[in-house]
């Protein structure tokens, strides 16, 4: 269940003067991640087809910037997210963070621990709804949950692609995980899956 | 080595299932949970969550059509430079 991580452990002893591997080795390996995180990040798959092309283009011509034996996915997932953010149209709407400060972290759990304590009602979610609501989920939100839950990137690796504090990482991640569940919660209900939540007296 | 409380260990159950805790806590973390039937539920549940976004969206590939056509514009970069 757990995907291996694919962590680009390339050899810490190529030679920094040498041109190392070549760019298709680093980082043709990472196309896929690159498009799913892009798919994520437009919520829109011809954008998201542009956004990969545009990434690799840049990386190619700077591809002599890159160190070789640091991280190559790291290194090219920080052009894809700098390339979204300057060259891409964010939505017109762009979804915002909903107010669950207030609620308890497992407060979900508790109103399903006893109807359906595996969460099962996940799997009759169909993969529309389930990427439909991951897409609804505000940019840094959906942003982490795809590095980090989709990917299974380390935190420090994010943080590290993202420039943002391991902290900020975690925080964003807990929160998002909550919005979706929620989401997710409200739609398996109305689709029948799941009873209604009793109102706690 | 001092027990986790309910609050405690709940608090790095987010690290614990992302494999993110040193072993140290990871053990009691684990210890917590074999006590626990509340927290062992909840961990279930939230492990049941994660899993299926993986299953959900970490499955797709880049498309064939995309991956050939950066493949011809890199090439196109390096004969026309």
């Amino acid at each position: 269940m757990t995907r291996d991580r694919k962590a680009a452990t390339l050899s810490p002893m190529a030679e920094p003067s040498a041109p190392g591997r070549s760019f298709d080795e680093e980082a043709l390996p990472h196309l896929d991640t690159l498009y799913r995180v892009a798919l994520r990040l437009t919520a829109d798959p011809t954008q998201a087809e542009d956004l990969v092309q545009d990434t690799m283009l840049k990386a190619y011509r700077s591809w002599r910037q890159y160190r070789p034996g640091t991280n190559a996915r790291g290194w090219l997932l920080t052009i894809l997210r700098n390339t979204f953010i300057n060259d891409y149209r964010r939505r017109k709407h762009e979804p915002v963070a909903m107010d669950l400060e207030a609620v308890e972290p497992h407060a979900l759990y508790r109103s399903i621990q006893d109807t359906d304590p595996e969460g099962s009602f996940f799997s009759q979610i169909v993969d529309a709804k389930v990427l439909e609501a991951i897409d609804a989920l505000p940019a840094d939100f959906r942003e982490v949950l795809a590095l980090s839950d989709i990917e299974g990137m380390p935190y420090g690796e994010i943080a590290e692609a993202l420039k943002i504090p391991v902290g900020t990482v975690k925080s964003r991640l807990f929160r998002a995980r909550r919005q979706l569940q929620a989401v997710l919660y409200d739609h398996a209900v109305e689709a029948g899956y799941i009873k209604p939540r009793e109102t706690a007296p | 080595m001092s027990r986790l409380d309910c609050d405690q260990a709940l608090a790095h159950l987010q690290d614990y299932l992302k494999r993110e805790l040193t072993p140290e806590l990871v053990t009691e973390v684990r210890v917590h949970l074999e006590h626990c039937r509340d927290c062992t539920g909840y961990a279930r549940f939230e492990e049941s969550f994660l899993s299926m976004l993986e299953t959900r969206a970490g499955q797709t590939t880049c498309p064939k059509e995309l991956r050939a056509r950066i493949l011809a514009a890199l090439r196109a970069e390096t004969t026309g430079s």
